[in-house]
């Protein structure tokens, strides 16, 4: 119809357990209202309604936990995904590490069309702690060296950048979106053929 | 009234012809000890995890959830599942058991009362919105909501979200999931090709019936973007918002949702749906005759003409279709609903691209559809495969009412169209003031013959249990793996029968305090009557061009 359409975009949350995955997303969304409902099924569904790029867009975030053990279920959380957001901790060498394995792990089970523009968003959790073990640096080098993609240092503790971050998740995922249009092609004329069997025709009780 | 031994339908010709009953709501026999003695060890494993995960989840002891889960029944999977479904026995079994602990998990998730501050905004917590008796939710395999049938979809992107983990995680074990009935809720699935349907109900319908009914609104989607557009959109891009596509066809999807009780309509026209068939405007032989003939003759000539049907009322006035080609029930009824809820086509002639899936679910027919004149309110449709013959099949038009205004049918449809009884046959020509409603469905045709809804059944409250009936006894009657013949039950405040022959099916609500004898009687002097007069409210042959 005329009126602009409404948008809906699916965001993953992925990254090593207790990175703050949950946190992050709770920060993002209970700061403002939103319908918000958990199920511990493999995964947390949350929705937030935001502004971007003067349109408003319906983030519905499949927030990840235990992945381990739901690992199974890869294909069925990826499948589909307009924005993958990779968290890693900073305090946590390891889980920045693991970032490459889950960005792989993504890849191979969302197969999107075009991996190597798929928006990604990096955001390395908990700077509000002391303990520091991951640099900025090195972080920023490994986010460019996979086709630029966006990095952010966040705390889900006390907010710093989240709202930013998930402002770049929905814009990035919406300009992917928007690059392709409705595929609006002739269809294929049906083809009479008079030996065809009508696939339905005699079948008892079928024919009005 | 003889009984029948009841004959088992073989499988696979319930399935092609009659899948709308092929599923036995049955309750399978899940035994958990079953479950764990599953040598599947690795798929033991991931599914315990998600049992103690969901447990975690649980909000204790709110719904009682049953294990009535239908996923291991193959007939109403589709037909990929049907084959994997078939060989993985032992791991259907388990994943049912998992599932039915997921149902508490969504049950609890849909239905828990809620204290939330946002309530107002939150249709889960909504007491109307949870109030509703019937919720559709169409989904994309991503999870990305498609339509809702009550509330905005866009606000529901959460409860979109579990659906689609539900159905993947038991699409993981090599199954599919059929059905989870928890709360006094059915939630019945159907996945088909990309799409994920579901219907979450408490109307009197079987699973069976309700899956009929996502199927059709399947059909209906089919109908406006082929099924070979949806694939290749979703082959393209998974994560595609298909509501794009759909824009401004809701209100057909809607429409087709809406003609039973759970929307308050009092209609004889849930019961065509629920016996898959469509219903004749009862006419004269001659005047059918005669109107064929003015279609035909003046339709003949024209190339890749497939199919022209004249319609009223939502009943079918004629069918004349190209040789070798018929049309389904499933698909008239997308026409019927097409021209329904189609109000602009009273003004004017349309061009309309529309895709019956049951006759090529992969390309469009071309359809010409135009009421035939003001004083007559029929409306035509002339399909073609050929998008441009407007102006061929329009000039056909103007020559078809030319016709059948000089052989006065036009007429005639008018006459009947305003009689006052239209939504049934008025019982009382019959003279059998004992019956109160009753459905004639005949083996040959898939057209139904219902009578005039009379007090008491018109009113909300009564039609719904009037509806209630006749679902049970069409449940019963086509259960797959235990079809019945005959149904006769004195209830409280009716008797009810039900009785198949090899040349029909007929369904009857008599008052409370009729004896059997009087029943057989009056059966036998309906079937005689409709024996009469049966050409005028069925049609039995529908000729070609």
């Amino acid at each position: 119809m005329a009126t602009r359409k409404k948008s809906l975009l699916k965001v993953i949350i992925l990254g090593d357990s207790s990175v703050g995955k949950t946190s992050l997303m709770n920060q993002y969304i209970n700061k403002r209202f939103s319908n918000q409902y958990k199920a511990t099924i493999g995964a947390d569904f949350c929705t937030k309604e935001v502004m971007a790029d003067d349109r408003v867009v319906t983030m519905q975030i499949w927030d990840t936990a235990g992945q381990e053990r739901f690992q199974s279920l890869g294909v069925a959380f990826y499948r589909g995904a307009d924005c993958c957001v990779l968290v890693y901790d900073v305090t946590s060498p390891n889980s920045f590490k693991n970032l490459d394995s889950w960005r792989d792990e993504f890849l191979i089970q969302a197969s999107p069309r075009d991996p190597d523009h798929f928006p990604f968003v990096v955001l390395g959790n908990k700077v509000d702690m002391d303990n520091r073990q991951v640099s900025t640096r090195r972080a920023q080098q490994w986010c460019q060296s996979k086709n630029d993609m966006p990095y952010f240092e966040t705390s889900a503790k006390d907010g710093t950048n989240v709202e930013l971050a998930f402002q770049t998740i929905a814009r990035n995922a919406l300009a992917q979106e928007a690059e392709v249009e409705l595929y609006n092609e002739f269809p294929d004329q049906i083809r009479l053929n008079t030996d065809r069997n009508n696939r339905n025709g005699n079948a008892d009780n079928c024919q009005c | 009234m003889d009984v029948e031994p009841p004959t088992n339908y073989s499988d696979s010709a319930s399935m092609q012809s009659n899948s709308e009953y092929s599923d036995a709501e049955c309750e399978p026999h899940i035994d958990e000890n079953e479950y764990f003695h599953d040598t599947e060890r690795e798929h033991n494993e991931i599914a315990h995890s998600v049992i103690s995960e969901i447990r975690e989840g649980l909000t204790p002891g709110t719904q009682n959830a049953s294990n009535g889960i239908n996923g291991k029944n193959a007939n109403t999977s589709t037909n990929v599942h049907k084959s994997v479904s078939a060989e993985s026995l032992p791991i259907s079994n388990s994943t049912s058991t998992v599932s039915g602990e997921i149902v508490n998990s969504l049950s609890a998730a849909t239905l828990d009362e809620g204290d939330d501050d946002d309530a107002q905004f939150d249709y889960m917590h909504d007491s109307v919105w949870r109030g509703q008796k019937k919720h559709i939710f169409i989904l994309s395999e991503a999870g990305k909501p498609i339509y809702s049938l009550h509330g905005n979809e866009d606000k529901l992107a959460t409860l979109f979200g579990v659906i689609q983990a539900l159905v993947s995680f038991v699409q993981h074990g090599q199954d599919a999931i059929t059905s989870i009935h928890a709360g006094g809720i059915k939630f019945v699935f159907l996945v088909r090709n990309t799409l994920i349907l579901v219907a979450a109900s408490r109307t009197n319908m079987s699973v069976a019936q309700l899956q009929l009914q996502l199927s059709d609104v399947y059909n209906q989607i089919l109908s406006t973007l082929t099924n070979k557009h949806v694939t290749r959109i979703f082959e393209k891009r998974k994560n595609f918002d298909l509501r794009r596509s759909l824009a401004g066809s809701e209100r057909l999807i809607y429409h087709l949702l809406s003609n039973d009780s759970s929307n308050k309509r009092v209609t004889n026209n849930v019961f065509t749906f629920l016996t898959n068939s469509i219903r004749v405007l009862p006419l004269p032989t001659t005047v059918r005759a005669s109107i064929v003939s003015g279609i035909q003759s003046n339709c003949s000539k024209i190339k890749d003409l497939v199919f022209a049907v004249l319609i009223a009322n939502n009943k079918l006035i004629s069918l004349i279709r190209m040789k070798k080609y018929s049309i389904h029930p499933a698909d008239l009824r997308l026409i019927f609903n097409l021209i329904e809820c189609s109000e602009s086509f009273k003004s004017s002639e349309n061009w309309t691209p529309i895709c019956l899936p049951k006759f090529d679910m992969n390309g469009y027919l071309y359809a010409h559809v135009s009421y035939l004149t003001d004083d007559c309110q029929a409306c035509l449709l002339l399909l073609s495969v050929d998008p441009n013959v407007f102006f061929t099949l329009s000039d056909a038009k103007r020559r078809i009412t030319d016709k059948l205004r000089s052989t006065k049918s036009l007429e005639a449809i008018s006459r009947e169209i305003e009689k006052p009884t239209n939504g049934g046959l008025n019982l009382t020509a019959i003279g059998i003031p004992e019956l109160r409603h009753f459905l004639y469905k005949p083996k040959t045709a898939a057209q139904l013959l219902c009578s005039e809804l009379m007090p008491p059944y018109t009113t909300l409250k009564e039609f719904e249990r009037l509806e209630g009936i006749y679902c049970d006894l069409l449940h019963r009657i086509h259960n797959s793996t235990r079809p019945l013949k005959l149904i006769y039950e004195v209830h409280e405040r009716e008797v009810v029968l039900a009785w198949v022959t090899a040349a029909y099916e007929l369904y009857a609500v008599f008052e409370p305090l009729v004896d059997k004898c009087a029943v057989i009687k009056n059966v036998d002097k309906l079937i005689k009557w409709i024996e009469k007069e049966y050409d005028v409210f069925f049609i039995r042959n529908h000729p070609t061009f």
